[in-house]
């Protein structure tokens, strides 16, 4: 159960606010060197990368265009229906031909990760490349090349810029901690 | 039932609820996975007969990775470490990923699995959230986090800087469940065997 005032539930500040933004401005950096000359597709995988793809374009000083995709997650209202992943928003425009960067917020398993390569791959870009803002090894289940990160972080739950829990806590400017209590842990 | 179902093969015995969850998480994603396909021998006797073997939980050929379950016990946990040290000395081209039960309790949690994340409780498979190192301050150094380098032990990124054509998984390479696999109880028949042998 969660208090009315959400930060009482974050049991500490993984990354403040600050550390974002100074993270955020160097991938931006980065990119807009590393595609100097071109143009860049960012692609953002919602909910919880919103906050991050709206900083991240705006750090990039090269011409860029955005898209959003949605992928149902196991154990969600799909995981029954269908029993498998699938593509619950697709990419408003083509990506044939086009530098492409997967935008994500917080790499785990790699599994969502992995279906979303393989399908956007598919679609013909001239490159497919990845950034993430969190990268969480220890529950890495399958490669993943991983272009661009922010912060390695250890195994703990998350919320805040975008992550949520039970779609709570996204608003959060920072990244937090939950507190075990909340989620059901110990 | 569809086509695809009729044409998978029975899934296999699972020894154990977190490994049959892993199996159908995979098959979500449609990650093709093996369950036990290969057995390591990992210790002989002076005559060179096999006295003890290890057999992963899953291999994803896809990656060409193993993947071990741990057990929620540190005892077994302890154990297990010990083979899994064994196994990367004597097959160092081996790769395989041990996922520690609290981990895989901690990603149950995450997909809503609450019921068997439950059934996972017990000391060795808690998430531990609490055991993070401490609160960082505004502009403090990132001590604790590690900032873009090397870091799973499966996964090695490149991280390059140019922007180089995809060579990932091609789109059609993307089969469906192979669910192949024995039984616990053969794989310790053979252990047995294999002792008896010594």
């Amino acid at each position: 159960m969660h208090h009315a005032d959400l930060t009482a539930d974050v049991a500490e500040i993984l990354v403040s606010e600050a550390q974002i933004q100074a993270k955020v401005a160097e991938l931006g950096g980065r990119l807009s060197a590393d595609y100097a000359g071109r143009e860049l597709t960012l692609v953002s995988v919602l909910k919880g990368s919103l906050p991050f793809m709206a900083d991240l374009m705006r750090a990039i000083s090269i011409p860029v265009t955005i898209d959003l995709m949605e992928v149902s997650s196991y154990g969600g209202a799909a995981t029954e229906s269908s029993g498998l992943v699938r593509i619950l928003k697709d990419l408003s425009s083509s990506i044939d031909g086009r530098d492409v960067l997967i935008v994500e917020d917080i790499i785990d398993t790699g599994l969502t990760l992995n279906y979303l390569v393989r399908y956007l791959t598919g679609k013909a870009p001239r490159t497919l490349r990845i950034c993430t803002l969190l990268d969480k090894p220890a529950r890495r289940l399958v490669e993943i090349e991983i272009d661009y990160r922010g912060f390695e972080i250890p195994d703990q739950f998350v919320v805040g810029y975008g992550l949520d829990y039970g779609e709570l806590y996204r608003n959060l400017p920072y990244i937090g901690v939950l507190r075990p209590e909340v989620y059901g842990g110990t | 039932m569809t086509k695809t179902d009729l044409e998978r093969p029975p899934a296999p015995s699972f020894a154990h609820a977190s490994e049959a969850e892993l199996a159908r998480i995979l098959d979500y994603y449609q990650v093709e996975w093996r369950y036990e396909p290969r057995t390591f021998p990992i210790l002989f006797n002076l005559d060179g007969a096999v006295v003890e073997s290890f057999s992963p939980d899953f291999y994803l050929p896809e990656f060409d990775l193993y993947v071990e379950l741990t057990t929620l016990k540190q005892s077994l946990v302890r154990k297990k470490n010990r083979k899994l040290r064994r196994l990367r000395e004597l097959y160092p081209d081996v790769r395989i990923k041990l996922f520690y039960a609290r981990d895989f309790k901690a990603l149950l949690l995450k997909y809503g699995r609450f019921e068997l994340a439950a059934s996972l409780s017990g000391e060795e498979g808690q998430a531990r959230p609490m055991e993070a190192p401490s609160v960082i301050e505004d502009g403090a150094p990132v001590d604790h986090l590690t900032e873009a380098g090397p870091s799973s032990d499966v996964a090695p990124p490149t991280g390059g800087a140019e922007p180089v054509a995809p060579t990932r998984a091609s789109p059609t390479a993307t089969p469906g469940p192979i669910r192949q696999g024995r039984s616990r109880r053969s794989r310790r028949r053979r252990s047995r065997a294999a002792a008896a042998v010594a």
